[in-house]
């Protein structure tokens, strides 16, 4: 299950960091898998992926692929932003439920309407990789 | 000893814009201006120096020259203390935790008297950079900064979840802006007093959708000081003083939203703070005359006040729009012109709520004077209401 790309122009406007850990989560994007943790105690699904399990405090985890389908709840278009994203304005940011019963707030493409389906795609940008709703 | 702990004075800077730059010749400096108000509240207080045993700052913004904000104060004002001088820091709760802190001295029987102070100097520096800083404190800085969310985006995006789920329309949430404007036009330390219609407010620029520039808070400087003191030192005063009849705090254990999907626009921490500040006050939503509410944006005052029970669910803006929010309505809710138009220095905005309580309970706010204000409440959050204070505080004459 690989998630459609879409090419953006240039860099990352704030790149985010990688951890030994999150490394699988933003190496995963470049090959088109959006994929998270499962606690394998209690076996909820959490995001962002963790190496910890927030509702149950174990220390298990497993990575697990997401099906990239979800709908939208909120959205809102920034046309006030920070420095480092003035190139970018106006853009569109919202909130997504994916079908796995987990919420994420992430950058949104296109006019979808709230609580219709959604579906993510990978941003490619130069140097590295995002991920959106459309 | 009854236990319990009033509001007994307190002095404000007018909010605006303070800070210089160091191309000024002379610039304000935080502590020359915080060091008066000290002294105006202790004055409104009718204490003296010898009195207070403990100062809770708010952390001063990362502009402020001077570090240890709160120990060089204590040598400024040459004041010896008993009980802690510290400061805080919380988000937009910074001012309310720095109160409830000052408090919880009082409680303690660590202070007989304390301060709850504070200064906020943001001005001088332009908002794309300011939000540089303010984008890592309002969400994950690597899976929500990324793709630009700003502080006031996810306040945006409870508006348009409001607006999609109860029908309410982009006016009606305009018009607690208006509103908040018409209370503000009567503060002498509002920052923006100028009339305001409608109009005004739906022609201005969008800043995020559906919020343009005047539903959301401008960015300014203030500083405040608020004397809290046991009961029994407040009565000896022989000065009226808000009594605090009740507190509740709640984290929902979110940043930003939840992982697991809930009804975000409930802001479920502020009804269950809201919950716990009734049940010690042994009263209910009737029992409050007016309400100064933590509010960046006009949403955000429709969802607390609901919250809070002050007003039916999915009715905010309409009662806004309705008038039933304004002094002289059923339920006046940030008397003082709130956050858009009284004014919005993040770090002591709150403290700002408790001075207006004091003003209303001492018949002093003038054209915004609520009749028989005898009981208020005032809320705090950070975040998207993920955290709220609340308080509900009795005059006492
Ligand atoms: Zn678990």
């Amino acid at each position: 299950m690989t998630l459609p790309f879409v090419e953006m122009p240039g860099k990352r406007s704030y790149p985010p960091r990688q951890s030994d850990f999150t490394i699988k989560f933003w190496q995963g994007l470049a090959d088109g898998v959006f994929q998270t943790t499962r606690c394998v105690k209690c076996e909820k699904l959490s995001f962002p992926p963790k190496p910890i399990c927030p509702h149950c405090w174990s220390k298990e985890t497993v990575w697990e692929t997401l099906s990239g389908k979800g709908t939208l709840y909120s959205k809102t278009t920034v046309h006030a932003g920070p420095a480092v994203f003035k190139e970018e304005l106006p853009y569109q940011v919202g909130i997504v439920d994916l079908d796995e019963n987990i919420r994420i707030a992430t950058r949104v493409l296109g006019d979808a309407k709230l609580d219709t389906p959604v579906e993510m795609v990978i941003l490619k940008y130069e140097d590295g990789d995002l991920y959106a709703a459309r | 000893m009854t236990n319990n702990v009033a509001i007994l004075g307190g002095a404000a800077l007018p909010v605006g814009k303070w800070q210089g730059s160091s191309e000024d010749e002379t610039q304000h400096l935080e502590h020359e201006l915080l060091a008066k108000l000290v002294m105006d509240a202790m004055e409104d207080a009718g204490l003296e120096k010898s009195d207070i045993s403990s100062m809770i700052f708010t952390l001063p913004r990362p502009y402020t020259q001077q570090k240890y904000f709160a120990t060089f104060m204590a040598n400024y004002l040459n004041l010896p203390c008993d009980g802690l001088v510290m400061e805080v820091l919380g988000n937009g709760m910074t001012p309310a935790l720095a109160f409830q802190t000052a408090v919880d001295q009082v409680t303690l029987g660590r202070a007989k008297v304390a301060l709850a102070l504070g200064v906020n100097f943001e001005s001088a520096t332009s908002s794309y950079d300011h939000m540089m800083s303010s984008m890592r404190a309002t969400g994950d800085v690597d899976f929500h900064t990324p793709f630009g969310f700003t502080p006031i985006s996810w306040y945006a995006m409870d508006a348009v979840r409001y607006i999609h789920e109860f029908g309410s329309s982009r006016e009606e949430l305009a018009s607690v802006a208006v509103k908040n404007r018409a209370h503000a036009m009567h503060n002498p330390i509002a920052q923006y007093r100028k009339p305001m219609t409608l109009d005004d407010v739906m022609a201005q620029r969008p800043i995020v959708d559906p919020l343009g520039l005047f539903e959301v808070p401008g960015r300014a400087d203030g500083a405040v000081c608020i004397v809290v003191a046991d009961e029994d030192v407040a009565r000896a005063t022989g000065k009226s003083y808000a009594r605090i009849r009740g507190a509740g705090f709640y984290h929902e254990g979110a940043h930003q939203i939840n992982e697991v999907p809930n009804d975000m626009i409930a802001f479920g921490s502020a009804r269950r703070a809201g919950e716990k500040a009734y049940a010690q006050a042994g009263m209910t939503a009737k029992d409050i005359d007016f309400a100064e509410l933590y509010a960046p944006c006009t949403i955000v005052e429709v969802l607390v006040s609901e919250a809070l029970d002050l007003v039916a669910r999915g009715e905010g803006g309409r009662m806004a729009a309705a008038g039933e929010t304004s002094v002289g309505g059923r339920i006046p809710i940030c008397t003082s012109g709130g956050l858009q138009s009284r004014g919005h220095p993040a770090y002591v905005t709150a403290l700002y709520s408790y001075i207006e309580v004091l003003d209303q309970f001492r018949n002093r706010a003038g054209g915004r004077q609520v009749e028989g204000a005898g009981v208020g409440m005032t809320s705090a959050e950070l975040g998207n209401y993920n955290a709220a204070l609340v308080h509900i505080l009795e005059a006492v004459q």
